[in-house]
């Protein structure tokens, strides 16, 4: 932004810029810090890793730590578990919203009041009360262990529906008149007009819904007992359970686990900014 | 009437994937759970027979069941207030025009990226007293970090649980004040400037309002968090150190926690999840309706 | 956004949110002195307990299979007295003949520490490779608690083939009426057990019946500094037996200077907490359940309140008190926080007692040499624990139990692999690299355990475990909710060794037990 534009207020003399640069950096430090030993570690042998102070030092560094943990970790195998578990949720959970935002949005019928009222009260319903029954519906199905049982629970959410039937109120009336006049079916104004018009908030609610499976902790936890579905975060925790003379297998593994992410974040800025702040601005 | 009824068959045929994974997976668990909740089973969550509705009562009033709530409560009290606070500071250090402020604010927002197992990981390894980094760097100072480790004392444990999720959701808190504190309209600042506001002044009369929507939807959202708190305590304490009497157990863990009293007594679980229901109900009535009169709104 | 309430209303809204939150204070404050786990409803035992073999299961999951007709006609009193084996199912051994092509099978085990779970892959690995007929697949299952809440809470189809118990839980497993009695196995099988440790086979041995096969058997041992013996004039060679042993070498150690304290004691549930002072009432030989220590009958009572532990633990207390010895936490940091103490640069102890399973682990961290430079292998002393009563101590660690699959073929798989892994030459390579006490005398005569045994320190838990009477007051308990009872027996000890009241704590211990037991034997129809 040009100086000029900048308002007076917002300009920053010489001093006061020394001062807000020394704070932020000050700042980052301390955010950064303990990703920085963490990492550190990862790249040190165990011995290394135990030598304090000097295992905050950039020396001695060697790839063998995260080696180990990838082939000990068996994390290609988590990897294509949280990856593929996250991706299908994602699909699910955008396709049955979009559907049942458009039956919101654009239908009528009897109860939709109320029909609406009960999907938003499911939000209010937490976890802890819901994977104590589900996991035993799911081992009763025989969907234990598979990648059905871990994925398919995790698509019921009412939150997409939300979201999505607040962009598609926004549709103008004009252009369902038009699309109705032109002969268009429901599915074909979905499809061609609706969700196109939707698309940045369909990014975000995609961004956020990989994301949120992709964390997920408890419910894989439960419901997996072998090692061929493990998912990343709790192979992790696997990987916690080691020897504590090789602590450093675990800062390893953190470190291969995050990175995914950080590139996923860095690619989808602007929807994840969308994504997070749906709620947060004049819901 | 006829218009009403005419998209009925559409409107089911969308709503069906929809409506049955939420009947499945979110209202029978709450039915169930409630159900459970008056019966006691045996260690496989077979053979449930009611024991009556006052079991409900008696988990409420049980010493381990108060004790995960009393945890639960001061996690939140200070991951809240901490998370809020911290978040809207970064992000108002951040909110200048600088050059690089970018890079700034990529770092600001990086733990994001981590995920309650790795935020948790990171912290357990920099607390373990024998090998941490923390630990070995700064037991001259703090004794304690190395003796038996912040995760091992009575006193610290829940401070350092609660410490590592307040760093994970520095991220987010700032991500999302930044986007707030951008829509504020700036002549905003500058009238008030042309009143003669100082920095303070401005902060308090023009910033808090308009940014107070966006920190009543965090409070709200972390405390959702620190009141579903599970996965920090799975890795870091799992509900211990036990001689303190458990000060890391959140109702979560005690729920679900393999290390809980309750571990393997469906009927009691589903009791404890029920009511934490409901707590969180009336947590949100409070926090949307008594705290919502001081939010501001424009226009 | 408009408030769409007029202000009459919200202020209801407000008044309600108040209300409900004070209503809930209230109902709070009082009252919150008693467990979750207190069955406060009337004894019911005969009928709550027909009431819940007869209602229908509520729930989607297949019952578990085979016995359950015969347990619903049941007598719902706690009689499990001597159940003959043929009411229990039946171990099929011979079904692997048939089998045309690899029968797979999954076993879940609790090994975490690197040096255990890489030598149980190990042997697993051999036995794959050494025959065709079946294929073992292991998972690391995490904690033993884990394990186990994993394995209880799924439906049967879901369960492993094979799954590794810590000792508590054998009621519990017997109960639950998931596994194929390991005896039938070794029936079917004419396996020869005149050389198998007696005490192992009868921990896990109740109503008559042996239910599953002794894997990784341990016992408390006393580690000692030997280094700091001598500085004390105390022979390195003469470790202490009796408590009154106890305290007059810690006294040595302390005012020689050799050692900061005697000894460091924690309370860990699964060790100096919870286990160990089963371990004393063994060796005092009292029982810690009544009906034969649960082995005649399922348990009804505890009879922990019993003079004799009151005064051992007393003495234990005034070890502390009189800074003999030190108290180190609850051991939950590190899993062996006691033995840190004793190489403590600056307040050492100079002795500690901890499982015979971390025997291997120890000389190994030591024999690296980087960690503990002031401590060398050679100080390491091993003797059997010291305590009240008899010389000798009972069995801990872990069993294989094979689960009823109603599948032979897996049920004889699993059979041909157990039998397999307790075979004299594996369960000598077993014993030697872990620590481990071979389940099998006959192993200590074959190599690598017969050279291991030439150092007398990985022969003190055999020793140990063979010196006290089989007879159940000598053996250790078995009750239902032995794990809730050794969680709030573990907080009992942590109170006593911060400086409680003995007796006090040790009444208030011996009434939740029997809640707890009271409430487990209520809910869980034997």
């Amino acid at each position: 932004m040009p100086t000029s534009q900048i308002s007076t207020l917002e300009r920053t003399s010489g001093w006061a810029k020394f001062g807000r640069y020394s704070l932020l950096t000050l700042i980052a430090v301390i955010v950064l810090l303990p990703v920085y030993a963490v990492v550190m570690q990862a790249f040190k042998t165990g011995a290394g890793a135990m030598d304090h102070p000097r295992s905050l030092l950039p020396v001695d560094l060697t790839t063998e730590t995260i080696r180990v943990a990838w082939t000990k970790g068996d994390m290609g195998t988590l990897m294509r578990n949280s990856l593929v578990m996250s991706v299908l949720v994602t699909i699910g959970v955008l396709a049955t919203s979009l559907l049942s935002a458009y039956a919101f949005a654009f239908l009528e019928f009897p109860f939709k009041r109320t029909l609406f009222a009960l999907f938003l009260a499911t939000m209010l319903v937490p976890a802890e009360v819901t994977i104590l029954i589900n996991k035993r519906t799911i081992d009763s199905f025989g969907w234990k262990n598979s990648m059905t049982g871990l994925t398919v629970p995790l698509m019921a959410t009412a939150l997409g529906t939300f979201l999505i039937r607040q962009v598609f109120l926004q549709v103008p009336s004009e252009l369902r008149e038009a699309a109705a006049l032109d002969g268009l079916g429901h599915g074909r104004f979905l499809y061609e007009v609706a969700a196109p018009l939707s698309r940045p908030t369909l990014g975000a609610l995609g961004l956020l819904s990989f994301l949120t499976t992709w964390n997920q902790y408890l419910w894989p936890q439960t419901i997996i007992d072998d090692t061929e579905h493990r998912t990343l975060q709790i192979g992790l925790s696997r990987l916690s359970n080691a020897d504590i003379n090789r602590l450093n297998l675990v800062t390893a593994g953190t470190v291969i686990a995050a990175i995914p992410i950080v590139i996923l974040l860095i690619v989808f800025q602007r929807q994840l900014v969308r994504g997070l702040t749906a709620g947060a601005v004049k819901g | 009437m006829k218009r009403r009824w005419r998209d009925a068959p559409t409107a089911l045929m969308m709503l069906a994937p929809s409506l049955a994974l939420l009947g499945l997976f979110v209202f029978y668990p709450l039915v169930r759970a409630i159900w459970l909740g008056q019966q006691a089973c045996d260690n496989t969550g077979n053979a449930c027979h009611s024991v009556g509705w006052s079991q409900y009562i008696d988990v409420y009033r049980s010493n381990e069941f108060q004790n995960a709530l009393g945890n639960t409560f001061t996690f939140a009290a200070i991951t809240v207030p901490l998370g809020i606070i911290l978040g809207v500071g970064l992000a108002i250090v951040a909110d200048k025009h600088l050059r690089g402020i970018g890079v700034f604010r990529t770092i600001f927002s990086s733990t994001i990226a981590s995920s309650v197992a790795v935020a948790s990981l990171i912290w357990f390894v920099l607390l373990n007293p024998q090998l941490g980094a923390l630990a070995n760097v700064f037991d001259g100072i703090f004794p304690v970090l190395k003796r038996p480790g912040l995760l091992n004392d009575g006193g610290t444990a829940l401070p350092a649980v609660a410490l590592s999720s307040v760093w994970a959701g520095l991220g987010f808190t700032f991500v999302i004040v930044t986007a707030a504190l951008q829509s504020i309209p700036r002549d905003l600042y500058e009238s008030a400037f042309v009143d003669g506001a100082g920095s303070w002044r401005r902060f308090t009369n023009v910033t808090l309002p308009m940014l107070s929507p966006t920190l009543l939807f965090i409070g709200v959202v972390i405390t959702a968090r620190a009141f579903q708190a599970y996965g920090e305590v799975d890795l870091l304490t799992q509900g211990g150190p036990n001689a303190a009497g458990r000060p890391t157990e959140t109702i979560a863990y005690f729920i679900y926690g393999k290390t809980s009293r309750i571990s393997n007594q469906l009927g009691l679980q589903s009791a404890s999840a029920v009511l934490l229901f409901i707590i969180l109900l009336v947590l949100s009535f409070i926090q949307f309706r008594v705290l919502e009169r001081r939010v501001h709104y424009a226009n | 956004m408009t408030p769409t309430t007029s202000p009459v209303r919200k202020r209801h809204h407000v008044h309600a949110a108040t209300l409900i939150a004070g209503a809930l204070l209230i109902a709070a404050c009082g009252g919150s002195d008693k467990s979750v786990l207190d069955n406060n409803k009337p004894s019911t035992t005969a009928t709550s307990a027909s009431t819940a073999s007869t209602a229908p299961t509520t729930d989607a999951s297949t019952a578990p299979s085979g016995s359950d007709a015969a347990s619903t006609t049941a007598p719902a009193a706690s009689t499990t007295a001597a159940t003959p084996l043929d009411s229990l199912p039946d171990c099929p051994i011979d079904a692997l003949a048939s089998a045309t092509s690899p029968v797979e099978i999954t076993v879940w085990h609790s090994l975490n520490a690197d040096l255990l779970s890489s030598t149980l892959a190990k042997l697993t690995d051999q036995y794959n490779a050494s025959q065709t007929k079946v294929k073992v697949k292991y998972v690391n299952q995490g904690a033993y608690e884990e394990s186990i809440k994993k394995y209880f809470e799924t439906t049967q189809k879901q369960r492993p083939d094979v799954v590794q118990f810590p000792e508590y839980i054998v009621q519990n497993a017997v109960d639950q009426k998931t596994a194929i009695p390991m005896a039938k196995c070794m029936q079917a099988a004419k396996l020869d057990s005149s050389m198998f440790l007696k005490s192992a086979l009868s921990t896990y041995t109740t109503g008559g019946v042996q239910w599953s096969m002794p894997f990784n058997v341990s016992t408390p041992v006393l580690f000692y500094n030997k280094k700091a013996f001598a500085a004390a004039g105390l022979d390195p060679n003469k470790p202490p037996v009796t408590m009154a042993d106890l305290r007059e070498y810690s006294q040595k150690l302390v005012d020689s200077k050799a050692a900061t304290f005697g000894i460091a004691l924690e309370s860990g549930f699964d060790s100096g907490g919870g286990w160990f002072l089963e371990q004393w009432f063994a060796k005092l030989g009292i029982p810690y359940v009544d009906h034969d220590n649960g082995r005649s009958a399922r348990a009804t009572k505890s009879l922990m309140n019993n003079p004799q532990i009151v005064e051992a633990l007393t003495q234990m207390q005034s070890l502390i008190n009189d800074k003999l010895a030190v108290y180190v936490g609850d051991n939950s940091s590190t899993g062996f926080d006691n033995l840190l103490s004793m190489v403590d640069q600056s307040q050492p102890a100079g002795m500690a007692i901890a499982t015979s399973a971390s025997l291997g682990s120890v000389l190994q961290i030591l024999q690296a040499g980087n960690q503990f430079p002031n401590f060398k292998v050679d100080d390491v002393g091993v003797a059997p624990m010291p305590g009240p009563g008899k010389p000798g101590s009972i069995v801990g660690g872990a069993s294989l139990w094979i689960t009823d699959s109603a599948d032979p073929k897996r049920i004889a798989a699993s059979w041909d692999y157990i039998n397999y892994l307790v075979q004299a030459q594996q369960q000598s390579e077993w014993g030697s690299v872990t620590g481990y006490v071979p389940v099998r005398s006959d192993a200590n005569t074959l190599d690598p355990m017969k050279t291991k045994l030439s150092d007398p320190r990985f022969s003190v838990a055999a020793t140990s475990l063979g010196e006290l009477p089989a007879t159940p007051d000598f053996s250790g308990p078995i009750v239902g909710p032995l794990r809730e009872i050794r969680l709030v027996v573990a907080e009992g000890m942590a109170k006593i060794m911060s400086g409680g009241d003995v007796a006090a704590i040790i009444a208030d211990m011996e009434s939740k037990a029997n809640n707890l037991i009271a409430d487990y034997n209520s809910r869980n129809p034997g």
